[in-house]
């Protein structure tokens, strides 16, 4: 929101005291934040009004003039451009030395005629974007004088961060701004310059159907509007805080909702005699003022009246009913609606304005008169034979009052950590327009209208008022006394912190962070088909994921073409079955030759995981998975008899959609349930005194036999001697397969002897014979 | 004798210095001192010699023995001590490892590892959540604006993908109850229209404390102590008033402008601030409604952006990049 402070000066007492330049660096620590603070103004020099007092056509052209133009001292010849010179014409000089932005006046021929200077228009002088003709000023301007002085063109311009003041309706007009100015300075608020109507004895027929969507409904019928030109002055209020001059009848209505927050709306009398406020029939279409038809829903609140709709309330007016340059009689709106029916129609309809803005922050309702009474005062003041049509007819049935709240010292105290003295608290709330009862123990506050709608409700509020105005920057920071008693922490954050640097320090893994949906793309590319809970409202990329891996085999198609034998991994949610729950994926890639090792690599890693951060025993047992995995290689990860997580490589048609020549191995664990197994104590066995020895046997299988099969039997043959079984290594022949298995065997109580080594190793022959498996003896 | 001795030792000193590896050493023992020796056989004379003669030749022969061993001995020690020839380029430079953690989980870890210091608990919380949790137990009205669907990623099963980290502030006041210092990085989500300033998937820390007696100057102590530790510099904060419904006093927390200290610069716009994080007193109505009578209790909360602090400290000009995957930007942020 833009704001002049040219307006807010006319509220302020000794308002030249204030130094409207470095006032906002407080205001923005008090109030609300200021982006930014524009000089207006400065952009020419030299510039003063003068008469037209002679007027020729141009012999050598057809667009342009001769002048002779007066300074009241001196004449000047002048050839000019514009359509729109006469003789008696009053306009803004430029003269020779003067300067219009960057360019200094200068004598100079236009078309062979000397001229002496320049006649500006509104856009050259920064006030406005007419530039087809020169800038008209009233007859009675008096000549000679800086044009400076008889227009409000120096000005400052401050913009007003709109989120900063959503909880602040009253902070949507200069009044409002001026009154924390006031506040926050020590300077006193003036009152705002009204006029009352007199009774006419004829009230306006207004219908509420909806009292719940509408509070309050203040209008005036005005006649006999000759003068619908808006003076200068508002024009360029106008144009500096963004809002379009569109004649007197409008330019009121927004100049006092800009100056006190409250829209309001004039509707030609020809067209609108009485007003009903209620809901629209659903399906009606309708043509707002903008020229644009639009579709009604019966949740937009309307004007209306006799099946008729006058305008969109709170929103935007009706064409039919528009505002045009012989409209001598208008019937005036200044009402109050609910917030956020507004607001919702503003946005069903896509049609965010100024009014709508500010309705949806909850207005006070008792605004309504005031900007009444203040728009009667203004249309008076340009329009001396203005006629009252009607009475001022108030429609309020919902009184809205002033609201007390008793605010304990003791709280104050213990939220500033230190205390206030009565008087210096009475005297922030005062200048807010609060009224304060100081008692022993609180302070009685009655918080006013336009403060207690909806931000100003409990005794809180009331101490962030004293808090900001004291000023946050004289608070001392204090450490908070600590309470040391013991706590459960708890683990999650820890554990996945340590597991991530554990893979990227151990296993030069890099961590990713994805999101939370599948890429609908990229699964229409792997012709994998998901179904799980959406996110409303969008077609593409809405399907919640339930696996990890593919995140990260997306992550793998970025980067396949810059980086090679990459692992990737990241600690995210998943939904499944209704729920959260969070993985650890980890994704592997090689060249799909490479397959067996970066298989073993995440079967490494796997084990490590749980004997390093655990000091568990991992299993791993064949599994079964989505069918976009190969199911031949997918194993369960399997801690304490649970399957705690799997190890699949994509299958070899999903990884040639990311690439030809490479395989893309997964790891993926649960990770709830890996927080949640405690880590086990290391199992500690004393060393034996006695020398063990070490054993090994190569056992010959079948070439196609997986080695698991063996250590089933393996795991059969026991003996109290052994102290370790490790397989050594494996050899392929044509069609066995050797496995070499060492043994290490030993004894706590003595050395063992060479019958017994011999022994143990006829028994295990007999127990491999007896498993139809040969040994080949040494 | 004295005259083949003597030659002994001289030539046993000139092949001594032939002493190149063990086998040199061994052999040239046995050849001076070994059964078959020369000397071995001179000493063999002894026993012939008069009582004389043995008095005289007896410690000349040990010394000689004891001699050419320490002899023997230390030419081998020399082989044995010399350094060995350099076979390989010491200047190659090694392989790099790669490994990386994100930028979000090193300063997350950054923030935690502070606010632990000072006795927070770490908590985290689920992604999927209930608008309970987000919305209503926060004291956001029924008709705020941020539970419309603009702002919100609403699911078809009724749930929302959290939109801050606050709804942890309620689960854990529910589950530990007060006295309470917590904080909970974790990723929100806000339906929002990517481009290099704006993202839908992002990171926060939230931080909550109740407590008897909490104050605003409590809130400045922290946050200005917390993101000292986190910009290994002196950083000034300010608050501004600010309106967050489940804060009251509510602020907006600047902290002065890292790039150029305050000075003003492009980054804060020229103003020597940057806002960084909503904060405030807890609103007396989350606590009434998480069973914390206000009467009583005080409490402070903020939600700090982790991916804003991680684009300051790391200067990263897109945020998109966080998301991206892209190996060539990750790979940069070493494990701490």
């Amino acid at each position: 929101m833009k704001i002049s402070c040219n307006v807010l000066k006319k509220h302020l007492k000794n308002s030249e005291k204030i130094n409207f330049i470095d006032i906002w660096d407080k205001f923005t620590i008090r109030s609300a934040e200021v982006e930014e603070v524009i000089i207006k103004g400065n952009n020419f020099d030299n510039v003063v009004v003068a008469k037209i007092i002679e007027c020729k056509k141009h012999p050598e052209s057809n667009k342009l003039s001769i002048l002779k133009v007066s300074d009241g001292k001196e004449d000047y010849q002048i050839v000019c451009g514009a359509p729109n010179v006469k003789v008696g014409f009053i306009g803004a000089l430029v003269k020779v030395g003067g300067r219009i932005d960057n360019m200094v006046i200068t004598k100079r021929k236009l078309a062979g005629i000397e001229s002496w200077g320049m006649m500006c228009s509104a856009k050259e002088l920064g006030i406005g974007d007419d530039h087809e003709g020169i800038l008209q000023l009233p007859s009675d301007t008096p000549i000679g004088l800086p044009v400076k002085e008889v227009l409000p063109i120096e000005d400052i311009i401050v913009e007003i961060d709109n989120k900063s003041l959503t909880n602040r309706p009253d902070l949507w007009g200069h009044y409002g701004i001026a009154r924390e100015i006031a506040a926050i300075t020590g300077h006193e608020l003036l009152p705002l310059e009204i006029l009352e109507p007199d009774e006419v004895g004829n009230k306006l027929n207004i219908a509420i159907k909806n009292p719940e969507l509408c509070y309050r409904y203040t209008s005036i019928k005005l006649d006999n509007i000759i003068n619908n030109k808006s003076p200068l002055w508002m024009q360029i209020f106008l144009y500096y805080t963004g809002m379009k001059s569109i004649n007197l009848i409008v330019d009121i209505t927004n100049y006092v909702m800009l100056e006190l927050g409250q829209p309001m709306h004039a509707f030609d009398s020809r067209v609108v005699h009485n007003i009903e406020v209620g809901l629209a029939k659903g399906g009606d279409k309708y043509l707002t003022l903008d020229g644009i038809e639009r579709t009604l829903s019966n949740k937009d609140l309307m004007i209306k009246n006799k099946g008729q709709y006058f305008g969109i309330a709170g929103v935007m007016g009706g064409l039919d009913s528009e505002i045009l340059e012989d409209t001598t009689s208008i019937i005036l709106e200044s009402a109050s609606f609910e917030a956020s029916s507004i607001r919702k129609t503003a946005i069903s309809l896509g049609l965010r304005t100024e009014a709508s803005s500010r309705f949806e922050k909850s207005l006070d309702p008792n605004l309504t008169m005031l900007a009444a009474k203040r728009y009667y005062k203004l249309l008076k003041d340009e329009n001396p034979d203005l006629v009252l049509g009607s009475d001022l007819t108030d429609i309020y049935l919902k009184d809205f009052k002033e609201k007390e709240i008793v605010l304990k010292k003791s709280l104050l105290t213990k939220y500033f950590d230190f205390e206030m003295q009565d008087e210096d608290v009475k005297s922030i709330l005062e200048s807010l327009e609060f009224k304060v009862k100081v008692n022993k123990n609180d302070y009685k506050v009655t918080v006013p209208t336009f403060r207690a709608n909806k931000d100003v409700t409990i005794p809180a509020d009331i101490i962030e008022e004293i808090g900001r105005i004291y000023g946050y920057e004289y608070f001392v920071p204090k450490a908070i006394k600590m309470d040391l008693s013991f706590y459960k922490d708890e683990p999650s954050y820890d554990e996945a912190y340590n597991l991530k640097n554990y893979l990227a320090t151990k296993y030069n893994l890099n961590e990713v962070h994805s999101y939370l949906w599948n890429k609908t793309s990229f699964l229409n590319d792997l012709n994998i088909k998901k179904d799980n809970i959406k996110l409303v409202g969008k077609s593409e990329d809405n399907i919640l994921r339930d696996d990890l891996n593919l995140s990260m085999l997306e992550f793998a198609k970025t980067n396949i073409k810059t980086s090679e034998n990459f692992g990737i991994f990241e600690i995210g949610t998943i939904i499944k079955d209704g729920d959260n729950h969070r993985m650890l994926s980890i994704l592997l890639n090689c060249e799909k030759d490479k397959l067996k090792f970066t298989f073993n690599k995440a079967k490494e890693i796997a084990k490590n995981i749980f004997r390093e951060i655990k000091n568990m025993d991992l299993i791993f047992e064949f599994g079964k998975s989505h069918e976009y995995y190969n199911q031949d290689l997918t194993l369960n990860l399997i801690v304490n008899n649970k399957i705690i997580g799997q190890i699949k490589p994509f299958t070899r048609s999903i990884a040639n959609k990311i690439s030809k020549k490479d395989s893309f191995v997964i790891l993926e664990i649960n990770f709830e349930e890996f927080i949640n197994l405690k880590l086990e104590k290391p199992d500690y066995q004393e060393v034996s005194k006695y020398p063990t020895t070490e054993l090994d046997y190569t056992i010959i299988t079948k070439r196609g036999q997986y080695y698991n099969k063996l250590e089933e039997i393996l795991e059969k043959f026991t003996s109290p001697i052994i102290i370790k079984r490790e397989l050594l290594d494996i050899y392929l022949e044509e069609t066995n397969k050797k496995v070499t298995i060492r043994y290490t065997v030993g004894s706590y109580e003595k050395t063992l002897t060479n019958d017994e080594l011999q022994n143990f190793k006829e028994e295990f022959i007999k127990f491999l014979h007896q498993n139809e498996l040969d040994i080949i003896e040494e | 004798m004295k005259e083949e001795l003597k030659k002994l030792v001289e030539s046993a000193a000139v092949d001594a210095k032939r002493i190149k590896n063990e086998n040199d050493y061994l052999n040239i023992k046995s050849k001076y001192l070994g059964k078959k020796s020369k000397l071995s056989d001179l000493m063999k004379n002894l026993k012939d010699m008069t009582t004389e003669e043995k008095k005289e030749y007896g410690p000349i022969f040990n010394k000689i023995k004891k001699d050419l061993e320490s002899l023997f001995t230390k030419y081998y020690d020399d082989v044995l001590n010399k350094e060995e020839k350099i076979t390989f380029d010491p200047t190659i430079p090694i392989k790099e490892k790669k490994g990386s953690l994100h930028p979000i989980t090193i300063i997350a870890k950054e923030v935690t590892d502070v606010l632990k210091n000072i006795g927070f608990m770490v908590l985290e919380g689920p992604e999927m959540e209930s608008e309970y949790y987000n919305f209503t137990a926060l004291n956001v009205a029924e008709n705020h604006p941020a539970r419309d669907m603009q702002d919100t990623y609403w699911l078809d099963n009724g749930l929302l993908l959290r939109t801050h980290t606050s709804p942890v502030q309620v689960r854990a006041m529910e589950k530990y109850g007060v006295p309470i210092k917590m904080c909970v990085p974790g990723r929100v989500y806000r339906n929002e229209d990517l481009d290099a300033s704006h993202e839908n998937t992002f990171f926060q820390v939230e931080g909550m404390v109740i407590d008897k007696n909490i104050s605003i100057s409590n809130v400045i102590y922290v946050m200005k102590g917390m993101l000292k530790e986190v910009f290994n510099q002196d950083i000034e904060v300010r608050l501004r008033p600010g309106f967050f419904p489940f804060v009251e006093p509510g602020f907006e927390l600047d902290c002065s402008c890292t790039i150029c200290g305050g000075k003003g610069c492009q980054t804060c716009k020229n103003t020597g601030w940057i806002e960084l994080c909503p904060c405030g007193m807890i609103h007396p109505e989350v606590l009434n409604m998480s069973g914390i009578n206000p009467e009583e209790y005080s409490g402070f909360a903020f939600g700090l952006g982790l991916t804003r602090l991680a684009m300051m400290k790391y200067k990263i000009k897109d945020i998109r990049v966080l998301n991206s995957g892209n190996l060539k930007f990750l790979e940069q942020f070493n494990v701490r």
